[in-house]
């Protein structure tokens, strides 16, 4: 993938998407109050006013190839954040930038250039057109640029492939299950080739099953295409499971922005902890996350885990062994190790005192 | 005070009746009584009306325009230029269409001049054979949506063609595929600017609810003031009357357009138009199918009425022969127009669903295979039409165009039946007829005369407050006392005795059949299809058998009132009997009712708020023949109506009356939506 | 009488005038003569009529239907060009209304005399269920006769709609003394006197109603009642007490008023028409008794009566 290589050239200097002070703020004065308040907002006065926050002083980065997760309950803003960084609605104060474009600033005509280009994004009620068929809606958003009927439906057929569609292309969208609708949403997201793909709860409305088949179907298309990603949900296991970073929201405010696994080794409020507690460490965390520093070890088990397996993977092994287990990066170079108080610590004890390095 | 409040209602409403009867039966009945009657202090208004569109039309802003005809300049109003550039427009379209049809020279003149077209013999534009015509409805069927249509198709122009109606009916086809598409068009284009502003949503509001209970008579004047006589007037008068369901309609489904399906256009890069063509309006477009077969009912329902104003085809010849008393020439004609709205509609519906195979690998002759059949069919129907005049020898070519009076009548059959009618049950409804009128029909005549304008508005507004508190019983209110301040509201009086008593029967009758017709799937799509016949079967028909039957008296205006106004309380009943959702249905059979037990106690009552709603359709139903009942013979605002057609303040009077007809139906209409919502939401049904 | 003599005269001057007019300006604009046609019989036969005389002249025509009320309104526009039955009682309010207004010219008048008048089905007099009709007094002792279901056991006149002369006829009863005997009821159209009279006719029984002459009744028979003889100033609206009945009443024409500038042939031919009570009952019956299509009933009108109608267009 050409994205691939230019993702390493660099590129993260330049976030792909980047909000600054972002805050949506609901209510009849906002907007006025923002305009005579220089860029200072007191949410005080505001919440006085009336006003409710949607979002709350959001900034963050995402970088090219990465999967940012934003995750909260229900009212939480965080599909309002993603509206705003979509420009699907009006962002009341704070800037954004999209590839270092300011998104706010740019006109009408601009923004629909970028959606066609750069934005894909899959709705989690699917959104399809109920009108149109499954692959005149994949190829609907190439017809909306103008490319001719015969490109766009090739390019669909080829989309439809890609998501295991086959064969029911003529399909209308009421004729398909939630699984299947969602692919088709996806396809379409994906059609024009966008950098950024927005994921608004695109599996919350599938069932258990067919959620981690999509999960799976999911993290095999981001292997292959290496989008810079900003994935919306309410589902904490969903979150850990696909994210290279995890926005947690509450009431609009970022509680914390952090890998996954230091989310769950460090929750920096009470409230983030609330969701770690019950998550099965031994399930998130890989063996670098909780190596220890080679240091004085110098007897090392035969054994040897890669620094990227889960610990569950490789935790009855690794109890197994007499001595301590060597972690290994990808070029087989031992870079820490792995000892059986720790693998007994994540599995039974107390998360405060588990040996962490996260990164 | 809990029990209190529990039947407060009740007692409020015990309050405003008792109330009534007291003020009913203490006021004086006298001219100067102001508790009686209110004076008419907008009399005058109906000539002020009519002044100023006269003023408008025939002296304001007048420009000079060259005349060749008389060869001399001669002063024209502007507006009146302006409004017959529109009739202009109208007309070319229609014409278009229908010598497409029928043949004709108009359209060359359109372009040319009388002169050239007289000392041209060519310029003649030839009819299409009918064998074409009705070939490529049956293609366009069967393109569209399959056999079944097609066999639609084939029996429909078969049928018009045999019977001899095939000029008419292409007369009316061509003006209804001009007003129809106008319709569709504009009710797009209100719909989506209101849905664009809530301002104009606003605005339109009251007067879609007036254009929907305005009796059509009282603005055939007005129409033919501004736009003049002639098709074009009888397509403008149909628009009006058919554009206000497509508006609300569009507004209502592009309001229920999901927010994601909007968000997910934007984001796959729409521009506002494509948003809108290819989004929006598609996404809804279940909503707009049914505005356009409203339309498309609306229009044929009004093929009759428009030929008043000069549109030609089916509905006239209907006029011509109800007035011969043919009725079953009359019932063949309406026939004709029942088939043409139903073809239209399902041609329309199925074009609109139609589908697009794009891998299907064809040849040039199977992709183009349809319009490839149409000409295939247009040379052979041509050479079989000039094969005809050589087969044919008394100069009619059957294969060309079959005359009207070469086609097979079943006339006499259905005369014989009006004549059997007439003959075995005159004597026997005499007996019933009276002892209506006597017992019923004139004591609620006097009854409602009897009642003093200041007990009727307590009443009215007191109900009003019942319902919706203090705006309702002022909005009712407003409506009343426009009424009561023209000269008419005695008039009023009669028109609403007429309609509640023909509401009361229908509903009645409604509710009945539709119960029953509505535990069984099959009865229920048979009474569903009687519905759609009897709401385009052209009225006029029945008032002359029914008038035969009981003679120029209120009981046939109620006749056929009630025959008309039957259609939405049976329609809403089986609908909202058929919509009770299933659990609760099997709640009920668990816990051991028996079928009688579950309509009564369980479907009704939830379906209850939706019947309502056809009773509120009943009522506007009701008013509508109430005003058409005027052709039988009426006194009451209806007869004025028909009276304003050749009044000197016709346009002013048409439409004050119309306006007055239409408040009293829209009192009703305030009141029933507002009941209904309300137990909707108490029901958790919304 | 004398005065129905002037007005022939001074008719007949103008004819003249407008048909040497005539002759001097150029030939007829090819534009289409709009010629409308209401819900009766006779007058569309007779539009037909009119319209082949017309063509013969080389005229273009077009048909309008029209509601016969508001046509006037549209000939005063000029969206329709002529009306060729303008009944008296029936039509005179519209026609003189629009006249006033300004745009629609009198056009002549028909030879045919009219009469509008309350009268029964032949068959009553016939079989004598009124002894002494047609003579009106006959009616002081058979009210019974003509009760229906919602007349109280009053005899019933069905009067045509309220639009055509307002309250004359129950004006007239309560004038003759008959106000306690009879109820006058209004009909909604010209279609639910028809409606009525098949019926009673079926049934035989008596009936009273509004009717006029020419029509396509006079073929089966229908006799008006005799009222005390019409006299200027009798009615009330002229001050007199109302107890008489109809006049003998004229059918004119009319015609937009550009139509002698535009057409001075067809203008000339349309002011001289004039069709006698015999002639526009035949038109009448060959649709109503022979049961031809209006177009046939005109094609065979014309092609039997060319001495009549050839008259008209020299």
């Amino acid at each position: 993938m050409t994205n691939e290589t230019r993702n390493g050239t660099g590129a993260a200097d330049h976030p792909v998407i980047k909000c600054d002070s972002v805050y949506k703020i609901f209510g009849e004065n906002a907007e006025r109050m923002v305009r005579g308040s220089n860029g200072n907002i007191d949410v005080k006065a505001f919440q006085e006013a009336g006003c409710i926050f949607g979002v709350n002083d959001a900034s963050f980065e995402v970088h090219k190839g990465e999967m940012l997760v934003v995750m909260g309950l229900s009212g939480s803003g965080k599909s309002t954040l993603l509206r705003c960084i979509s420009r699907l609605t009006k962002t009341t104060a704070g800037r954004i930038y999209i590839d270092g474009e300011d998104l706010l600033a740019m006109k009408d005509k601009d923004l629909i250039e970028l959606r066609r280009n750069k934005m894909g994004m899959v709705f989690q009620s699917f959104a399809l057109l109920p009108h149109k068929t499954v692959l005149e809606n994949i190829a609907f958003p190439l017809q909306v640029k103008g490319i001719s009927t015969k490109d766009s439906i090739d390019r669909a057929a080829a989309m439809v492939e890609l998501v295991d569609l086959g064969g029911r292309e003529n399909y209308f969208p009421r004729q398909l299950s939630g699984g299947q609708q969602q692919r088709v949403g996806i396809a379409r997201s994906l059609a024009v080739e966008p950098d950024i793909w927005f994921l608004d709860e695109p599996f919350s409305a599938l069932d258990p099953l067919i959620r981690k088949e999509m999960q799976d179907e999911f993290l095999r298309l981001q292997e292959m295409l290496h989008k810079t990603i900003l994935f919306v949900t309410h589902d904490f296991d969903e979150a850990l499971r696909l994210a290279d970073r995890i926005a947690i929201m509450k009431d609009g405010i970022i509680e914390q922005i952090d890998t996954p696994a230091n989310i769950v080794l460090n929750p920096s409020t009470e409230y983030v902890a609330k969701f770690t507690n019950d998550v099965p460490r031994e399930k998130v965390l890989k063996c670098k996350n909780v190596m220890e520093q080679i240091g004085e070890v110098a007897d090392f088990s035969d054994l040897r885990v890669s620094h990227n397996a889960i610990i569950e993977t490789v935790a009855e092994a690794v109890l197994n062994e007499s001595k301590p287990v060597a972690v290994v990066n990808d070029n087989d170079e031992t870079i820490g190790v792995l000892k059986h108080k720790t693998i007994v610590h994540i599995l039974f004890g107390d998360i405060s005192a588990t040996p962490s390095n996260a990164n | 005070m809990t029990q209190f409040s529990r039947h407060s209602k009740l007692i409020q409403f015990s309050f405003f009746v008792a109330v009534f009867l007291i003020l009913s039966f203490t006021i004086e009945p006298s001219e100067n009584n102001l508790l009686w009657r209110l004076p008419a202090y907008l009399a005058g208004v109906p000539a002020i009306v009519n002044d100023s569109v006269e003023y408008m039309m025939f002296d304001w802003m007048p420009i000079e325009k060259y005349n060749e005809e008389i060869e001399d300049f001669e002063e024209t109003p502007l507006l009146k230029e302006i409004t017959r550039s529109i009739s202009g427009a109208i007309l070319f379209c229609i014409q278009l269409i229908r010598e497409i049809l029928l043949g004709g020279v108009k359209t060359i003149v359109a372009f040319t001049s009388w002169d050239y077209v007289q000392d041209n013999s060519w310029a003649h534009w030839p009819a299409l054979p009918w064998t074409v015509v009705s070939a490529a409805a049956i293609v366009l069927g069967y393109a569209l949506n399959g056999i079944w249509l097609a066999m639609l198709a084939c029996f429909a122009t078969i049928y018009i063609a045999v019977f001899g109606q095939w000029e008419p009916a292409m007369e009316t086809l061509s003006f209804v595929m001009v007003a129809a598409p106008l319709s569709v068009l504009l009710g797009l284009i209100f719909g989506v600017l209101a849905y664009k502003s809530q301002t104009l949503e606003a605005i339109l509001a009251p007067l879609l609810n007036i254009a929907q209970t305005m009796p059509h008579f009282s603005y055939l004047v007005p129409v033919t003031v501004f736009f003049g006589l002639g098709d074009h007037a009888g397509a403008i008068a149909t628009v009006i009357f058919a554009t206000p369901p497509m508006i609300r309609l569009t507004l209502l489904g592009l309001k229920s357009v999901s927010p994601e399906v909007i968000e997910a256009g934007i984001m796959n890069g729409c521009n506002k138009y494509q948003l809108l063509f290819r989004v929006l309006i598609p996404s809804e477009r279940h909503q707009i199918l049914i505005g356009v077969n409203q339309v498309i009912m609306q229009c044929l329902a009004m093929a009759v009425i428009a030929s008043f104003i000069g549109a030609k085809g089916l509905g006239f010849n209907l006029l011509l022969a109800l007035n011969q008393l043919r009725i079953g020439q009359a019932l063949e004609l309406g026939i004709c127009i029942v088939l043409i709205a139903v073809v239209l509609d399902k041609l329309s519906l199925g074009w609109a669903n139609k589908q697009i195979d794009y891998f299907a690998d064809l040849t040039f002759a199977q992709r183009h295979k349809y319009p490839l059949i149409l000409v295939a069919i247009l040379v052979v129907g041509t050479v079989l039409a000039y094969l005809g005049t050589f087969i044919f020898k008394d100069g009619i070519n059957y294969f060309y165009l079959i005359p009207h009076n070469q086609g097979i009548t079943t006339e006499n059959f259905w005369q014989s039946g009006v004549d059997w009618m007439v003959n075995n049950w005159y004597q026997g409804l005499q007996g019933f007829n009276k002892g209506l009128i006597i017992n019923v029909l004139v004591p609620m005549k006097n009854a409602y005369l009897g009642m003093p304008v200041s007990a009727t508005f307590f009443l009215v507004m007191g109900l009003g407050y019942i319902v919706g508190g203090a705006r309702s019983a002022l909005i009712v209110g407003g409506f009343l006392l426009f009424i009561a301040m023209t000269e008419w509201w005695d008039r009023a009086l009669i028109t609403a005795y007429m309609t509640t008593f023909g509401v009361i029967v229908s509903v009645i009758i409604g509710m009945v059949v539709g119960s029953l017709c509505a535990q069984n799937s099959l009865a229920t799509k048979a009474i569903l299809l009687v519905c759609d016949t009897f709401q385009t079967f052209p009225s006029f028909i029945y008032l002359i058998p029914v008038i035969m039957l009981f003679g120029v008296t209120d009981t046939s205006v109620l006749i056929a009132v009630i025959v008309y106004a039957t259609i939405p309380s049976t329609r809403y009943t089986v609908e909202g009997l058929r919509n009770v959702p299933r659990t609760l249905q099997d709640a009920g059979t668990m816990s051991g009712v028996n079928r009688m037990q579950r309509l009564v106690t369980i479907e009704l009552p939830l379906a209850f708020p939706h019947i309502v709603l056809g009773i509120n359709q009943t009522v506007v139903f009701a008013l509508f023949m109430v005003i058409i009942g005027a052709m039988i013979g009426t006194d009451d605002l209806g007869q004025l109506i028909l009276k304003a057609l050749s009044d000197k303040n016709g346009t002013g009077n048409g439409l004050m009356l119309g306006l007055c007809v239409a408040f009293i139906g829209l009192a009703v209409d305030h009141l029933i939506l507002r009941w209904s919502a309300d137990r909707k939401k108490a029901l958790g049904l919304l | 009488m004398r005065k129905f003599k002037n007005k022939l005269v001074a008719g007949i001057f103008a004819l003249i005038l407008t048909a040497m007019a005539g002759q001097a300006m150029a030939k007829d604009s090819s534009k289409p003569i709009r010629i409308p046609t209401h819900n009766w019989s006779s007058q569309v036969v007779m539009a037909y009529v009119i319209g082949g005389i017309f063509e013969s002249l080389g005229n273009n025509v077009e048909y309008v239907p029209a509601d016969s009320q508001a046509v006037y309104e549209a000939i005063r526009n000029g969206d329709v060009t002529i009306s060729h039955e303008v009944w008296q009682s029936t039509f005179g309010k519209s026609f003189y209304n629009a006249m006033a207004k300004g745009g629609l010219i009198d056009a002549g008048t028909h030879s045919a005399s009219t009469l509008e008048e309350l009268g029964v089905p032949h068959y009553v007099v016939e079989k004598n269920l009124c002894p002494g009709l047609p003579n009106w007094e006959a009616l002081k002792n058979c009210a019974e006769v003509f009760a229906t279901a919602d007349s109280g056991g009053k005899g019933r006149i069905l009067e045509g709609p309220q639009s055509w002369h307002g309250d004359l006829m129950p004006n007239r009863i309560k004038a003759l003394g008959l106000g306690d005997k009879f109820v006058v009821k209004f009909a909604g159209s010209a279609d639910a006197i028809w409606a009525e009279l098949a019926a009673a006719k079926k049934e035989g029984r008596g009936i009273i109603t509004f009717n006029w002459t020419p029509n396509f009744t006079d073929a089966d028979g229908f006799d008006f009642i005799e009222f005390p003889p019409y006299q200027d100033g009798c009615r009330i609206a002229d001050g007199g007490d109302g107890s008489c009945g109809s006049p003998k009443g004229w059918l004119k024409k009319a015609a937009n008023y550009k139509f002698p500038k535009t057409h001075p042939a067809a203008y000339s031919a349309f002011s001289k028409l004039s069709f006698t009570t015999a002639q526009i009952g035949q038109m009448a019956a060959l649709v109503d008794t022979e049961k031809l299509s209006h177009q046939d009933a005109a094609k065979k009108w014309l092609a039997d009566n060319e001495a009549v109608w050839m008259a008209f267009t020299k």
